[in-house]
């Protein structure tokens, strides 16, 4: 019997305070010893993660799958892969998470399948029988053109030729992942079926992947289309009507004012992420300059109540950069991809640590502010340590290796043989497991580990980051970023130096006149704010965060 | 029933757990007729906040507390012994007596006992014990499970287990009461202590070796499975460790960022957090935290009773308030070790607080007796060996010194002096090597 759902106080709106955590459940933590993690090493590592205090975890695709793209070709979307261990498995891991007050969502692929799904074996070699018209065939492979190539790097078209049906496939991703053709209400109600199937395993929700490509139509770039919001609606109304506080993630890398649509009149999507926000942070900080993150802010329109953008540093991706200009781009290759190896499709593979050179108080200045923007943070497996990456592996698997828990032999990811794990660790002298583990951060009192751990518990204490308003303040120095955050009383400012040196600033708090700043880490009071202009000083990189109290200490 | 509602009635009773919370409903979920006139019905109370709680209720004519009834209450026991299984609508309640150990035909007295928290007990003819759970929880409930490991292994120095019923069924499947060897006219440890020490009474102390010997037999027995997974002994993950110290770490900071000024009892330790997470560092510098194993959970001296000859550990449920799945977590049997020596650090200040005694190195003996007592019975595999032992042994300390430092400091100032002494004396011993 299964004890899911039982542990929480409903809270619908749970996600919108909640610290995400996204895991590669290969690469976490190896329970039975044959080299690749599994559901069993990362119910082993529940008690860290409680530890840490992620309110929920979100698991890459654990699906049967040839793993030609890192799981998101899927091949059979009611099992588990057997690496990862059995459906079992996956029910007893939610569980024992659950218990520990830690939520679970999973990444979905509705666009497409593996080419080995037997879905599409079946609609290539029986075009005629049931599955026939599950995917998007056609005789014209110039039909769709304005519909963009995702994978510039490794696929020519959007079309790839079935010598078995003898006709042209559609896919937007690799050409082993055939699209499928919700066109064919069949696809649409086995792909509620598969939602189901998880939900009501105890799943608390998906990261639906690729989302904006559902539909194809004539004369559009086959993106965002009135389809596929359409179908969204109905994803969501069936998880309102059957499943409490649940949550459904979009994956749309688009700009604010197309993602906006994935959360409806709050009727599709609870959550989307907001990707042109990161490549901007990372700007800011080479060029010392907080314009380019206050502007993205700007033109994010509102979203409704009951939404929430998902904000991230780094993720299993590479850092895309398909949401800048070309001049920006240019920008950012030349600063944080320095190496040609370092770049994949329009991004740059590489992980959060080395991106900021390993500074530790760049690193923590990201965090910071992506702690104080209007969202929920999504953290990436390792990059609470530091972990690096290495840009020699192929593809995305740079930023997939194995967690570093201890200085041990595989850096404690798995007592298999070296030669049998499914990536190498990381053992260089800067990044490799005997200098950067788990282990031996949390034993440090002033290591990475401990301080996000203390900054995960900030925010946690305070709603006002994930339910407030947000409201820049412009201040005359361009290398500080600074707003308000507030939330019924609750008033939090946040002053960000993104400079290399010192900085002072004047702020105009006028508005809060009378109130008193009080420092949030180590609750020390600053002067009380009076009619002139408020002045701080910033250490280089240096961060405040002060809520605004009454005198009286309320 | 009487004109009183459901909520109204589970509410307003001693046992009922979550007093503060909104209720917004309470309904019977499941009901079994255990025979005319006598129904044992598990209600769900939900609270405004979506969770809910399943408590246990016994019912008759008379009302929602059957129980109170002494000829009802021998009813549950009859049922035991005849090892019954009864349906209920959808489930089963089923009872189950040990064999050699139940007792048979009919209980001639029942007597309630009054004095219970969060369960409702009942004494029959002073030979067993019947704990009713009253809040329920899916699951085992870790008494009867370590009961039953216990007795089964021949271990002695319990209450031994002399049957149980339970519910299993749609709902959940949980453990409704268990049936003990009822020990007339023991006294518990907690009692004996003082009395001791008031006494200047050294035979008392002395019976501490046995009861670190009972207590290392326990563990030792607890840790003896490998084939039976609830109980089988584990290795502790590689970061467990840096785990504990970061826990415990960020504890001490945390209070002494926010002692206060105007409490001089913290005289001793004020100022000295950076020494006390030093200490903290030197004590975690060791090879591993040994293993972790079923264990007591909530060990100390009022978990104890003398029967005259010999010591025997009660109470095996843990920490109330914890939910049952950590409580049935394995973790290191020291845990149990110093949640007992504390204990005896707070049996020496409450001689001089509740009688006026000075107990003049009584704890110290204690310990020592203890501890002594302890290595003897302990496995020594299922314990870090040497030095390393004493240091985790100390690490316990220390976390549960802080804890007590943070809940005396809020709840009951006048005993903020015990945990102060017990950290200023881990500050001025050498640390083991």
């Amino acid at each position: 019997m299964t004890e899911t759902g039982s542990w929480f106080e409903r809270d619908p709106l749970w996600f919108k305070t909640a610290v995400f955590y996204e895991v590669h459940l290969r690469a976490f933590f190896d329970g039975n010893d044959d080299g690749s993690g599994d559901f069993r090493g990362i119910n082993e590592k529940l008690d860290y993660l409680q530890w840490l205090g992620v309110d929920c975890v979100w698991l890459l695709p654990y699906y049967p799958s040839p793993l030609r793209d890192g799981g998101y070709d899927i091949a059979d979307f009611y099992g588990i892969n057997p690496d990862y261990g059995t459906v079992d498995d996956f029910r007893h891991f939610v569980d024992q998470a659950h218990q520990r007050g830690i939520r679970v969502i999973a990444d979905l692929v509705m666009n497409h399948t593996s080419s080995d799904h037997p879905w599409f074996q079946a609609s290539r070699t029986e075009p005629a029988g049931p599955y026939g018209d599950f995917y998007v065939w056609g005789d014209d492979d110039t039909r769709w053109g304005e519909a963009r190539i995702i994978f510039i790097d490794t696929e020519p078209s959007n079309w790839t030729w079935d010598p078995v049906r003898g006709q042209y496939y559609w896919h937007r991703f690799f050409s082993h992942q055939p699209d499928l053709n919700y066109d064919n209400p069949e696809v649409q109600r086995h792909m509620l079926d598969v939602l189901r199937f998880w939900l009501d395993l105890g799943l608390d929700g998906f990261r639906l992947d690729a989302v904006p490509y559902l539909y194809e139509r004539d004369g559009t770039n086959g993106e965002n289309l009135p389809e596929t919001h359409e179908f969204l609606r109905r994803v969501r109304a069936e998880v309102d009507a059957n499943y409490a506080d649940r949550v459904l993630l979009a994956e749309a890398n688009q700009w604010p004012a197309d993602v906006v649509e994935y959360f409806g009149d709050g009727d599709e999507c609870h959550m989307a992420f907001h990707f042109p926000v990161m490549p901007r942070m990372f700007m800011a900080m080479r060029r010392e300059d907080a314009l380019p993150m206050v502007e993205i802010l700007e033109q994010t329109p509102e979203i409704p109540d009951g939404a929430q953008w998902g904000l991230f540093l780094r993720n299993h991706d590479e850092l895309t950069l398909e949401m800048v200009t070309d001049e920006e781009r240019d920008y950012m290759y030349a600063e944080y991809a320095k190496d040609p190896r370092m770049k994949l499709n329009l991004g740059i593979r590489r992980r959060l640590a080395p991106l900021l050179d390993n500074g530790r108080d760049e690193i923590q200045l990201m965090h910071a502010i992506l702690f104080s923007l209007p969202g929920s943070p999504v953290l990436y497996y390792g990059d609470e340590i530091g972990m690096g990456d290495n840009i020699f592996l192929g593809d995305r698997d740079g930023v997939r290796t194995p967690m570093q828990w201890t200085g041990d032999r595989n850096g404690g990811f798995s007592r298999a043989d070296f030669q049998q794990l499914y990536l190498p660790p990381l053992m260089d002298p800067v990044y490799g497991f005997q200098a950067v583990n788990v282990e031996a951060q949390l034993r440090q009192p002033n290591s990475l580990l401990r301080w996000l751990h203390r900054l995960i518990a900030l925010r946690k204490g305070h709603p006002v980051f994930g339910l407030g308003t947000y409201e820049a303040l412009r201040p005359e120095n361009p290398r500080i970023f600074a707003h308000v955050r507030t939330y019924q009383d609750d008033i939090v400012l946040c002053v960000h130096n993104v400079a290399r040196s010192a900085q002072a600033v004047e702020l105009d708090l006028s508005r809060w006149e009378g109130l008193i700043p009080e420092e949030m880490f180590g609750r020390t009071r600053f002067p009380r704010i009076g009619e002139l202009p408020y002045l701080l000083t910033l250490a280089p990189r240096g961060f405040f965060w002060f809520q605004l109290r009454k005198e009286d200490g309320a | 029933m009487n004109g009183v509602s459901l909520v109204d009635f589970i509410t307003s009773q001693r046992w009922y757990g979550s007093k503060t919370r909104a209720v917004s409903e309470a309904s019977v979920v499941d009901r079994a007729t255990l025979r005319d006139n006598l129904e044992l019905e598990l209600v769900e109370v939900v609270f405004d906040t979506g969770t809910h709680e399943t408590y246990q209720l016994l019912t008759d004519d008379g009302g929602y507390d059957a129980l109170a009834d002494e000829e009802q209450a021998r009813e549950l026991l009859r049922l035991i012994r005849a090892g019954e299984a009864l349906p209920a609508q959808d489930g089963q309640v089923q009872f189950a007596p040990v064999a050699g150990r139940a007792g048979a035909g009919d209980p001639r007295t029942a007597r309630l006992i009054e004095s219970e928290q969060s369960n409702t007990s009942v004494v029959f003819d002073d030979e067993l014990i019947l704990k009713v759970f009253r809040r329920l929880e899916a699951g085992i409930n870790p008494e009867l499970e370590l009961l039953r490991f216990l007795t089964e292994a021949g271990f002695e120095n319990i209450a031994q287990l002399a049957g149980w019923y339970a519910y299993v069924g749609l709902q959940m499947e949980a453990t409704l009461g268990i049936a003990q060897h009822y020990i007339a006219g023991a006294e518990d440890g907690w009692e004996r202590a003082l009395d001791a020490i008031v006494a200047r009474d050294d035979s008392f102390v002395e019976t501490l070796r046995r009861l670190g010997g009972v207590t290392g037999q326990m563990h030792t027995v607890l840790g003896s499975n490998t084939a039976d997974p609830n109980f089988c002994p584990e290795q502790t993950s590689a970061e467990s460790l840096g785990l504990l110290t970061a826990t415990v770490d960020e504890e001490i900071e945390a209070v002494f960022a926010s002692l206060p000024e105007d409490v001089p009892e913290l005289d001793p330790i004020r100022g000295r957090g950076e020494e006390v997470r030093e200490r903290l560092r030197l004590l975690t510098n060791l090879g591993g935290a040994g293993r972790v194993i079923r264990h007591h959970g909530d060990f100390h001296l009022g978990q104890t009773l003398w029967d005259g000859k010999d010591w025997v550990l009660l109470d095996f449920e843990g920490e109330p308030a914890r939910s049952l799945p950590e409580r049935r977590r394995k973790r290191s049997p020291l845990r149990d070790v110093a949640g007992m020596l504390r204990s005896f650090a707070y049996a020496a200040s409450a001689a001089t607080a509740l009688r006026g005694v000075s107990p003049g190195g009584w704890e110290e003996r204690a310990r020592q007796l203890f501890l002594e007592g302890y290595r003897e019975t302990i496995d020594h595999n299922l314990v870090p060996s040497g030095a390393a032992m004493d240091k985790l042994l100390s690490v316990f300390e220390l976390e549960k010194a802080v804890y007590e430092l943070r809940y005396e400091l809020n709840n009951r100032p006048d005993w903020v002096g015990i945990p102060v002494a017990g950290i200023a004396r881990m500050l001025d011993e050498e640390v083991p090597v």
